[in-house]
């Protein structure tokens, strides 16, 4: 069974080429535009990693990763938080918040597929 | 002193009126007696030269007689007088004044000696009036000197030829003069001159319209200008030294500042805003016409691939522009905000102080202080607002203030036992205003104004912090106040015995995690305390839980009712002004006794202090029976493969930054931070009760023994 990677941001754009890229590598794409609809799909699909944008409609990426960490059944899944925001307190802070990674906008396609794939291929204690 | 001539004056006045009324008589007689003998006829002649010439010669001699008393008794007495009046006058204000009691001057004498009596007593209360307003106006030149010492800015004082009259200390540092700026010298030797004149002329002519139109205005002007040199640039204001009313004036300061750096990173930012836009119009052209070609033109698979190497390859040159920008955008901390460099412990303090006065919370600041960038007043409001905000969320009552420092930032962290705060609401608490006098200000806009935000996260067992990044200080103070790396470190004491008192049976098997200790540190004027070395300064911390209660520190100078000897004032920089009218040994350390209480005292090379505490002991009527752990032999167990022990080079292993130079309390701080460090390496060891602890140093002792011996 294809893991699946759960990507949250609101602009389209950079939906169309994330949503490439995780199915090109093999992983089953889910999408939620905002913080609430984060939740609920990370909820009842249980992702084995989230791509989440920081700057997202209503709750804000580490709103929802302090949230997902606190998740039952979400204890191995890995987070990898995207931001326009290059301040290194921001990164300190994300990582505070129970992410995993850290990618600052704008990325190179290469190192984001990197980074995804050594965390779910790092992740062999999951029952998969 | 008397006129000669006067004196003499006197004398013969009086001398010629009786010599007139001398000669007079006999003549008047003769020529009386002469008529009458005409008269009576030539048988009266003799008799009349017989008793006439008696009469005549008794006159004289009664005229000679009464001058004589005269010259004497009045003449010389009040010429007594006199000298005495000029003496009174002229030199000696207490000469006393003694008239003759045989000079025949009547009431003169006494009436002169009040008149003097009263004289004297009008001098003296003139004498004690000018005393006192000479006082007043020492003491007020010495609080004007205090003030101008302690202002940020520099000041200098002109007159109107441009001549410094008086400067602080502060001036000569902005301008970077080392030693005197000599008085009388020109402003404009030191600063450029243009800017001067220009305000001084528009300041005069404001003083001018002033007495025309009978209003006052402000008599201040803003200059910009440079140091003399054309290194650094000024910002500063003139006013004229002007009384009220008055058209003329006498003089004018000058308050300034240094804004080079400030300039500078106004100038910085300015730079990388133009550099930003330009370095965007090259790709984006490029990328646009590459684009916008592959989407309309038909185009055969080769051209294609040609503008698609175009696409990636300016995508990756626009990140790395940015990639670019924004680190060094990420430096520059504005200028226009008041940010200065603040030490953790006095920002901290005014948040325990605030809240303690309110009675209903209770802070404890902990952990080593540390130097940081921030405007300290929105700051201390923001931490404030938090508190009282978590306080209010989860019913938390106490809370640790700890700061620390990391690479390139500090941190301050609100710690209290409960519940982490989920990231929403910490976002709803900052999007509020703080406080009205601020302006309307958010924690938002706080943070951002330091390029920063915060969180919330679990801390301890049972403890949640809330996080707050600040920059880090300007300049390096740890190192740069220490300066005196290469003082050698006081050699290791090898009294061990020392250390084995008071082991206290009762505190052996605690766990060393739950025990209360005290760091302490002494600096004394030598090394040996048997040959009258003595101690000026003993400072002690406390550690409680595992944590350092920076604020409930102790610290004290002590007279040591001896010369400080001049070798020893660069190792502790304590003077021997500094502990004069200090309190003696005797009275300090009963106190610290009654600080340390039952904790276990821990120091750096404790085997040193303790022995200095010893010789004390009897004469303050204290003992100090704690039980004591060294850090140098910690060290030593924890580090076997150095032995390089000194409270520098420990403090640097174990990562804890250096407070200030040498001070008992800037060295019982990072012994502390050291030891702390050391609770966490000893438990990995599987040393965690205090008995453990003192088994592990007593082998380091036995082991320094015999390397000693050798």
């Amino acid at each position: 069974m294809a893991k699946r990677v759960l990507i949250v941001d609101d602009e389209r754009n950079i939906v169309i080429s994330l949503r490439h890229l995780m199915s090109k590598a093999g992983y089953e794409v889910l999408h939620a535009g905002d913080g609430e609809e984060a939740l609920a799909i990370a909820e009842s699909a249980a992702p084995d990693l989230v791509l989440l944008d920081v700057m997202i409609p209503k709750r804000d990426g580490y709103d929802v990763c302090q949230c997902m960490r606190a998740m039952p059944g979400l204890e191995g899944t890995r987070i990898v938080m995207l931001t326009a925001k290059g301040l290194e307190v921001e990164m300190e802070k994300g990582l505070a918040m129970g992410a995993d990674a850290y990618l600052t906008k704008p990325f190179s396609t290469r190192d984001l597929v990197a980074t995804v794939q050594s965390l779910l291929g790092d992740d062999r204690g999951r029952p998969e | 002193m008397a006129d000669p001539s006067e004196k003499s004056g006197l004398r013969f006045r009086v001398f010629l009126q009786f010599a007139v009324i001398a000669f007079a008589v006999p003549v008047l007689l003769g020529g009386g007696l002469w008529l009458a003998a005409q008269r009576l006829g030539p048988g009266a002649g003799p008799p009349l030269v017989l008793f006439g010439g008696a009469a005549g010669f008794a006159l004289i001699g009664v005229i000679v007689w009464v001058w004589m008393r005269l010259d004497t008794g009045m003449v010389a007495a009040i010429q007594g007088l006199a000298r005495d009046l000029q003496t009174l006058t002229h030199s000696n204000p207490e000469h006393e004044l003694r008239p003759d009691p045989r000079g025949h001057i009547g009431a003169l004498g006494p009436a002169a000696a009040a008149t003097a009596e009263a004289l004297r007593a009008a001098r003296k209360e003139v004498a004690e009036e000018i005393a006192r307003a000479t006082r007043d106006a020492d003491a007020q030149k010495d609080r004007l000197e205090i003030i101008l010492r302690d202002l940020h800015e520099g000041v200098l004082i002109c007159n109107l030829d441009h001549q410094i009259l008086l400067y602080n200390q502060r001036a000569l540092e902005i301008l970077h003069l080392s030693g005197e700026l000599g008085l009388g010298r020109s402003l404009f030797s030191v600063m450029n001159r243009q800017p001067f004149l220009h305000a001084l002329e528009q300041l005069f002519n404001r003083l001018a319209e002033e007495e025309e139109e009978e209003e006052r205005h402000e008599l201040t002007e803003l200059v910009v200008c440079a140091t003399a040199d054309g290194r650094y640039i000024l910002e500063g204001r003139v006013s004229l030294i002007a009384q009220p009313g008055e058209a003329a004036a006498s003089g004018y300061v000058v308050t300034f500042e240094d804004v080079t750096l400030e300039l500078a990173t106004l100038g910085q930012r300015d730079r990388l805003l133009s550099q930003a836009i330009a370095g965007l119009r090259r790709p984006l052209a490029n990328l646009r016409a590459a684009t916008e070609t592959l989407t309309t033109a038909e185009l055969e698979p080769e051209e294609r691939r040609a503008f698609e190497t175009v696409l990636s390859s300016e995508c990756e040159s626009l990140s790395q522009h940015l990639e670019k920008i924004s680190e060094e955008y990420h430096d520059i901390i504005t200028g226009h905000w008041p940010m200065s460099d603040a030490y953790s412990a006095n920002l901290l303090n005014c948040v325990v102080r605030r809240l303690r006065d309110e009675k209903r919370l209770e802070a404890t600041m902990t952990g080593l202080p540390v130097w940081l960038r921030c405007d300290s007043h929105t700051v201390v409001e923001l931490l404030d607002d938090i508190v009282h905000r978590i306080a209010a969320h989860q019913g938390a009552g106490a809370f640790d203030l700890e700061a620390s420092a990391a690479r390139r930032r500090c941190y301050i962290d609100v710690c209290w036992r409960g519940e982490v705060i989920p990231s929403a609401v910490l976002d709803s608490w900052i999007d509020e205003v703080l406080e009205q006098k601020l302006g309307g200000l958010t924690g938002r806009d706080v943070l951002e104004r330091h390029k920063s935000t915060l969180w919330s996260e679990s801390h301890r067992e049972g403890w949640a912090r809330v996080r707050i990044p600040l920059p880090a200080p300007l300049e390096d103070r740890s190192r740069a106040k220490r300066g005196g790396r290469s003082l050698g470190a006081r050699p290791e004491f090898y009294d061990f015995d020392l250390l084995r008192r008071g082991r206290a049976a009762a505190l052996g098997d605690m766990p060393l995690r739950e025990l209360i200790f005290v760091v302490f540190d002494t600096e004394t004027t030598g090394l040996e305390p048997s040959n009258g070395d003595e101690i000026i300064s003993i400072a002690g911390v406390r550690i409680v839980n595992g944590r350092i209660l920076t604020g409930e520190s102790f610290s004290e100078l002590i007279d040591p009712r001896r010369d400080i000897p001049k070798g020893s004032i660069r190792f502790h920089g304590i003077t021997q002004e500094m502990v004069q009218g200090k309190p003696p040994i005797e009275r300090v350390l009963p106190r610290f006794r009654d600080y340390v209480g039952n904790a276990v005292l821990v120091a750096h090379n404790a085997a040193f202090d303790l022995k200095f505490l010893e010789l004390k002991q009897e004469a303050c009527g204290v003992a100090f029976d704690n039980p004591v752990l060294d850090t140098v032999l910690l060290s030593a167990f924890l580090h076997d493969h150095t032995n390089q022990h000194t409270l520098d080079a420990v403090a640097e292993r174990f990562g804890v930054a250096i407070q200030g130079r040498h001070t008992a309390l800037g060295d019982s701080l990072v012994t502390a931070g050291v030891f702390i460090r050391m609770l966490d390496l000893l438990e990995a060891q599987n040393i965690r009760s205090l008995g453990q602890a003192l088994e592990v140093s007593e082998r380091m002792v036995e082991i320094r023994r015999q390397q000693a011996r050798y």
